[in-house]
């Protein structure tokens, strides 16, 4: 029971990393964006490689892989993006070709097999009567922070406020003088850098294998569709109850059978609410 | 959009070149790529008649390919069924699952419908693993017959069906059936405000799809003996659609052109096998930005024109 209270908190908080991110450059940019997984897998792969390859402490390796990958998003929000904005199947499509060329990526450079990250914190805590390793509490008490930096600066900062602007009514906003591309390209960055944050924490207890950012895109959609597509709160609390139904089943029934429940968790809303339960309030 | 003399003059000339390619080339070697790329043409065309027509991109066609070559492993392994059996099951089945999916995702908008279908297809994929037991799990299901013992009788048995996929689906696109699906793309709301009943148009459409794309996984699972989670698997659709964009979305005939090319372009590759995704990656790129209409369609649009 405390291993799954646990276990299920830690899942949650990454699958709300994930999912902030993915929701928040819908809810901005109206770019759905199928290159959401790669991130997170660039993250893993970028901390591996920092300190495996590159020598570099584990405490200095993860922020620069987390901004490596975040400039990687504004990159790709600039080069590939921008110019095909006007169609949003283009855009659909050109997410996905960055998908796929990453996993190709980095398949050629690190191969298929599973590589090992090592952990950041090597001692195993005693919480509520369950063993959980430290890395799994850093993973968590780390979303926490992010998360609530996240809100901290869109509430309270000018740039929040622009950014919040812009996904109320992006015509508007740009009327007032907010300069809607530049904001598009700092959403992607932010959303890029927090799904690879949230690749970094989890790298040494995940498989890192090239193809690792699908699953979490699917999972990502999952808890947004059920939150509401571009609705914040929304995704946050879709990603507690897709963490601890995740956890239950998977102590009670299978592991396998856990995989299944966020895609019948999307039908199952579509059906019922198909604006998930957040959503149709403006963007946020 | 009408459907010009020339255009049959078209068909028929390339229909003539493919039946002439054993002929011609006459190694079994080839044969059986072309047998594979044929299975490929009659999916993208099946695709491109909901996702180009009504414009909801669907990224889990492989969904109904994998039931319709499921369906034939399980009629022809486990109840010792006749292939022929699987021609007339593996539709029906794919068409009952479009049924399932498309009821609660199809009145959404564009992206929902893009993902669940996506997520649809990635459960499928786990729940072969998950019921090994009677799906095989990994290894999936093997030796089933075919429906003939030579390649060449099987090389044009798909052939046919190809024909008669792209012929009816064409012919559908260019009745007023096409005309509503097309209006559907341009304007939703204005559909419905004319009393068009949209969702009706989207699943009967997604239905026929579907039932030609279980079909082509049919035709498919008994070519290649075997069925295998990999027919579920997402990848299958994103190549699918690749092609479909480098044939011309919308155009039926145009994907057909673009599976064709891609699969000998593969094969032609195939010394760099590991490069065939970057090659197909980038191919979507460029075309994306230097060529949105395709490839294949718009040709045929400019060589028609020489023509007449």
């Amino acid at each position: 029971m405390a291993e799954i209270l646990v276990y299920g908190a830690v899942i949650s908080a990454i699958y709300a990393m994930l999912a902030v991110g993915f929701t928040l450059i819908f809810g901005v940019a109206r770019i759905l964006n199928l290159a959401h997984g790669s991130f997170y897998a660039l993250g893993a792969y970028g901390v591996y490689a920092l300190t495996a390859d590159a020598h570099l402490p584990l405490f200095l390796a993860a922020p620069v892989a987390v901004l490596l990958v975040a400039l990687f998003g504004v990159a790709v929000e600039r080069v590939l993006v921008r110019p095909l904005r006007r169609s949003t199947l283009a855009v659909l499509m050109i997410t996905l070709a960055v998908a796929l060329m990453v996993e190709q990526v980095l398949l050629l450079i690190f191969g298929s097999e599973a590589r090992n990250v090592p952990s950041m914190v090597n001692a195993t805590f005693h919480v509520m009567g369950a063993d959980v390793s430290g890395q799994r509490l850093l993973a968590l008490s780390g979303a926490i922070v992010i998360l609530s930096g996240l809100w901290f600066f869109m509430q309270r900062t000018r740039l929040g406020s622009a950014i919040l602007a812009i996904s109320q009514d992006a015509e508007a906003a740009q009327y007032m003088g907010i300069p809607s591309d530049r904001i598009y390209s700092l959403v992607m960055g932010l959303s890029a850098g927090i799904a690879a944050a949230a690749g970094v924490l989890v790298a040494p207890f995940q498989t890192v294998i090239p193809g690792m950012g699908l699953l979490p895109l699917v999972k990502a959609f999952a808890i947004v569709v059920v939150g509401g597509l571009g609705s914040i709160v929304g995704s946050i609390v879709g990603a507690l109850l897709l963490g601890y139904t995740e956890t239950i089943i998977a102590f009670k029934i299978s592991i396998e059978w856990s995989q299944i429940v966020s895609v019948a968790a999307v039908l199952i809303t579509l059906i019922l609410r198909p604006a998930g339960f957040f959503g149709k309030r403006a963007a946020f | 959009m009408s459907i010009h003399r020339t255009d049959w003059l078209g068909a028929l000339v390339v229909l003539a070149a493919l039946a002439l390619v054993p002929a011609i080339l006459g190694s079994t070697y080839v044969t059986g790529i072309m047998t594979v790329a044929l299975c490929f043409a009659m999916w993208a065309a099946s695709w491109d008649f909901m996702s180009g027509l009504t414009g909801r991109e669907n990224f889990g066609h492989s969904l109904f390919i994998g039931a319709g070559a499921y369906t034939a492993g399980f009629l022809n392994v486990n109840f010792g069924a006749s292939p022929w059996w699987s021609l007339a099951a593996s539709p029906l089945v794919a068409v009952a699952f479009s049924l399932v999916i498309g009821f609660p995702t199809l009145r959404l908008r564009g992206p929902y419908f893009a993902l669940a279908m996506l997520s649809g297809a990635a459960v499928m994929q786990s729940l072969t693993i998950i019921f090994s037991e009677y799906t095989g799990g990994q290894d999936g299901l093997n030796g089933l017959f075919p429906f003939f013992d030579s390649e060449l009788a099987q090389y044009y048995l798909t052939l046919f069906f190809l024909a008669a996929t792209v012929a009816t689906l064409r012919l559908v696109a260019n009745s007023p059936w096409g005309t509503i699906l097309r209006a559907i793309r341009g304007d939703e709301a204005s559909c419905q405000a004319a009393g068009i009943n949209v969702t009706f148009y989207k699943i009967a459409s997604l239905m026929i799809s579907a039932a030609f794309a279980g079909l082509g996984g049919a035709l498919y699972a008994h070519y290649q003996l075997q069925v295998g989670p990999d027919l579920f698997a997402i990848i299958l659709s994103i190549n699918i659609i690749i092609m479909v964009y480098v044939g011309g979305m919308g155009s039926i005939y145009g994907p057909v052109g673009g599976a064709i090319l891609l699969i000998l372009l593969t094969e032609a590759l195939r010394a760099f096998s590991e490069y065939r995704l970057w090659v197909y990656t980038l191919i979507l790129m460029l075309i994306l930005f230097f060529l949105p209409q395709g490839l294949v369609a718009p040709l045929w649009r400019r060589l028609r024109t020489i023509v007449q």
